[in-house]
């Protein structure tokens, strides 16, 4: 671990910052900050959407200018036009989206444009082109047009863009917000050995609690100002304060807790599996009475089947030099009245083949059968099909065009030729559904509502067409913890309403509370289904995919390894049912 | 519609790695080449020469081991607009250009010689043009041709072309055209989730046409302002703040063949603009035609 020197390398003091979106209205983001990095530190700023911390990054370089404070970057204040480049150059910098900062369309060219605003000789970039796509292992992919790249990819190569100017900080401004566990998991590591190796200062920004527990210092931020700091260990054992602030604690973390209480000398503050494992271990004894392990949770009784895909294949760019096999031999059903979870990493095929079940795809081989309706039919009704199996993109509020809520919403049933009245009674009740009062929004401006908000606008879109199915394809992706736990209660509520839910997400601890019964996709076909525990319990095989098991089952696996839990332990996932279970050999 | 996959049909910006010999060309020499030779196609009045000019083409698609297929997508792309002008021309050439034989006439309407030869003339340059460019940037990376154009204009920048501008514009656009393609697909396919009827009802009223169009135009234009302002973000944040004082990473290298091969492009042009060809007519008459 190379050393924190003790001179920081940037000083920001009581910091503000407003915007004005509308004149003389000032919206207060940040509201007196100060903070001090130090040359070598590894700094996670975490907080709910809206609580400054994105604002407050877009500072530390001079991208925004304070309204009032000051950000001192190596001794340089930020405010210093003259000197922008040289803090530009210092403290380097990766957003969330993938997409929207990469600049040039190869790869090594991307690497280069920032040495090359340096003006630095052909030579030196070359040099540093190279040197950059080593540390984060992209060599192979010089050449690649960058939207060929996995998200995980495309962040590398922008971490690598930054990389290349030799700053002495790396922000990462939710820069894993929009990955799969595997991209997060590339950028984490490649985070943590540039601090280690190469003594880069890294401040990450996230609301992931998963990605703190490696950092010297966590600042916790909600209503542009610093509420709680210090290293991980201390701010997650203040466990009441952190839920005021809505923010979560890491499942490893609320089970040692869960123990503690149990057990007064357990640990409150394990933070990673191999902690938590190592102090149970250290308190099992021989006589131990043998651990009662929970019965398994019964499969639900099987509803009729309402989707059924048979051996389907579909091709991409069909008849073109680029055609590649998308999906194939995907067997898959959903029963009436059930939740379904599919699991599968970016580019499993996962989208492709939630996409037939609405008839937007139609199978090239086999078939799908949609309420005993092929999709490949000539004679279909696909506007029947559509209404009746409602589908939920990624981030649906990048759809929503209107500029009143309540007529975005309207758009569905409008396309369904209904009566006025009808129309609006439907536009109401989606809206209640999703916890949109019907007055109190439906006259409000589509755009100037906030990131949640929007979401909920467009999932009212969907369920205003009363789909007897819905299809969500990562309903929770960018929201933070809070704000996820909401919707998903939600959505789980539906249930009760008589609909079938198909819900799509490579989070596995999401999927775990709600499904009934999951399929893993991998390699563009259905690799093998069941409970959720019996899913989970496969833990190697899901590694081998890329896709994790919830925390607390790899923290099972490890105890059933130690030889102290009984080999079927590992279909635990949830923190209370691992509590008890582990309290009993204690 | 059927199949929401917009990338499919496009072939004009698609790269197909043959790793010929005109791949291996520098850019520069490519577009300079390139230059002559839609000069000479533009300019050349005779059928004959322009028949060359296709052939020479098709030739070159050859040795750049392009399939002849592959050429053909691109134009069958721009295939209604050929249609179009093909039967304007059909209708209303004879009567504007009344000149030599006529060989049909019913009313206004007249077929001529030199309408007859008219027609062919402008459906051989558009077949050659759409070749022409489908063949470069199917030879050609686009940051290739980029760096290409920026080199190729930079002696200008002192009459104020903003070469390096033009060229950042260019890459970005390109940069982003599948990405957009991509976020087009899905609001599609989201809208028509949501009941939408896309492409499959045909709708007359040009005002309600436009409306139906606006759930895909609106959130499209709204991603791509905000992936702007990202973008914005992210190339200040690597310290671009414009192109003074840049230097370049990708340096191009010509070797002789490059200048032999503009030279004869070059005369090729020439050729072509100052060679009395004879005319059609006669070249067929001297081929044994009509005879």
């Amino acid at each position: 671990m190379t050393s924190i020197v003790n001179e920081p390398i940037i000083r920001v003091e009581n910091l503000h910052f407003s915007y004005e979106i509308e004149r003389d209205q000032p919206i207060k983001a940040l509201n007196g900050v100060d903070l001090q990095v130090r040359q070598g530190e590894y700094l996670v700023i975490l907080g709910h959407n809206g609580s400054g911390k994105s604002t407050l990054a877009k500072h530390l370089n001079g991208l925004l200018a304070p309204t009032q404070g000051d950000v001192w970057v190596n001794g340089w204040n930020t405010r210093d036009q003259a000197h922008i480049r040289d803090i530009r150059a210092t403290v380097g910098m990766v957003f969330q989206s993938p997409d929207n900062q990469i600049v040039a369309t190869i790869v090594e060219e991307d690497v280069a444009f920032g040495p090359e605003n340096m003006g630095l000789p052909h030579d030196e970039i070359v040099r540093r082109v190279d040197w950059a796509l080593e540390k984060v292992h992209m060599t192979p992919y010089r050449l690649r047009a960058p939207h060929l790249l996995s998200g995980g990819q495309k962040q590398r190569v922008s971490i690598a863009g930054m990389l290349a100017m030799r700053p002495k900080v790396l922000v990462l401004d939710e820069s894993t917000a929009m990955l799969d566990p595997v991209g997060r998991r590339e950028v984490l590591e490649i985070a943590r050995t540039l601090n280690r190796d190469e003594g880069v200062t890294i401040i990450a920004i996230t609301h992931f609690m998963e990605e703190a527990i490696h950092a010297h210092r966590l600042v916790i931020m909600a209503q542009g100002q610093i509420q709680l700091q210090g290293p991980p260990r201390e701010v997650f054992a203040q466990v009441q304060r952190l839920r005021e602030l809505k923010m979560d604690v890491p499942p490893i973390t609320r089970l040692s807790l869960a123990l503690n209480q149990q057990h007064p000398d357990f640990p409150a503050d394990a933070l990673t599996v191999e902690e938590l494992v190592q102090a149970v271990l250290e308190r099992t004894h021989a006589q131990a009475p043998a651990p009662i392990m929970p019965p398994p949770a019964p499969l639900p009784p099987p509803g009729k089947t309402i989707i059924q895909y048979e051996d389907v294949g579909r091709f991409y760019m069909r008849d073109t030099p680029l055609q590649v096999k998308a999906i194939e031999n995907v067997n898959l059903h959903v029963q009436q009245g059930e939740i379904l979870g599919i699991i599968g990493h970016t580019g499993s095929g996962k989208s492709t083949i939630i996409q037939h079940a609405n008839a937007l795809l139609r199978p090239h081989e086999g078939q799908v059968l949609v309420f005993d309706k092929s999709t490949r039919d000539k004679n279909l009704d696909i506007r029947e099909i559509r209404r009746r199996v409602g589908m939920a993109f990624q981030q649906p509020e990048l759809q929503l065009f209107e500029r009143f809520v309540g007529d975005d919403v309207a758009y569905g049933p409008r396309n369904l030729e209904l009566s006025r009245e009808e129309i609006r009674e439907r536009v109401r009740e989606a809206m209640n559904a999703l916890g949109l009062d019907f007055e109190t929004f439906k006259d409000r401006m589509t755009f100037s509502l906030s990131g949640g908000e929007k979401r909920r606008v467009a999932l009212a879109g969907i369920m205003a067409l009363k789909p007897q199915v819905l299809v969500l394809d990562e309903p929770t992706a960018g929201l933070d913890p809070y704000g996820r736990q909401q919707l998903l209660d939600l959505i789980l509520s539906w249930r009760d309403l008589g609909l079938t839910l198909v819900m799509v997400s490579h989070n596995m601890e999401n999927l775990a509370d709600l499904a009934d019964r999951l399929y893993v996709i991998a390699n563009g076909t259905t690799l093998m289904n069941g409970t959720p525990s019996e899913i989970f319990s496969k833990v190697d095989t899901l590694q081998k995919e890329g896709l994790n098991a919830p925390v607390v089952t790899l923290a099972m696996q490890a105890l059933v390894k130690a030889g102290v839990l009984p080999a079927d332990a590992t279909r635990i996932y949830t923190v209370q049912e691992a509590a008890q279970l582990i309290g009993g050999i204690l | 519609m059927e199949d929401f996959e917009l990338l499919r049909n496009v072939t004009i910006g698609q790269y197909i790695p043959t790793g010929s010999a005109v791949h291996r060309m520098d850019p520069r020499a490519k577009i300079t080449a390139a230059f002559f030779l839609i000069f000479a196609i533009s300019f050349t009045q005779s059928l004959v020469a322009n028949f060359i000019m296709l052939l020479a083409i098709i030739l070159i698609a050859r040795v750049a081991k392009i399939e002849f297929k592959y050429l053909l997508r691109g134009f069958l792309l721009g295939l209604p607009i050929l249609i179009f002008i093909f039967v304007t021309q059909f209708l209303f050439m004879g009567r504007t250009e009344p000149a030599g034989h006529i060989f049909f006439q019913a009313g206004w309407f007249r077929i001529t010689q030199r309408s007859l030869s008219i027609i062919m003339l402008s459906g051989l340059r558009l077949l050659s043009f759409v070749f022409l460019t489908s063949l470069i940037t199917m030879t050609a990376t686009t940051t290739e041709l980029t760096h290409g154009m920026e080199r190729l204009l930079h002696p200008f920048r002192r009459f104020g072309v903003p070469s390096h501008e033009l060229a950042l514009i260019m890459m970005i656009a390109l940069r982003f055209v599948p990405t957009l393609a991509e976020e087009m697909e899905n609001i599609m396919k989201a809208q028509a989730s949501r009941g939408a009827d896309l492409g499959t009802k045909r709708i007359w009223r040009p005002d309600r046409a436009a409306r139906a169009y606006l759930p895909l135009i609106v959130p499209l234009f709204l991603t791509a302002f905000r992936r702007a302002e990202d973008l914005v973000y992210a190339m200040e944040a690597r310290g671009y703040v414009g192109g003074e004082g840049r230097t370049n990473f990708i340096q191009l290298k010509s070797s002789w063949a490059d200048y032999v091969i503009v030279i004869i492009s070059f005369a090729i042009m020439v050729f072509m603009l100052f060679f009395t060809w004879p005319s059609t007519f006669q070249f067929l008459q001297n081929l044994g035609f009509f005879t």
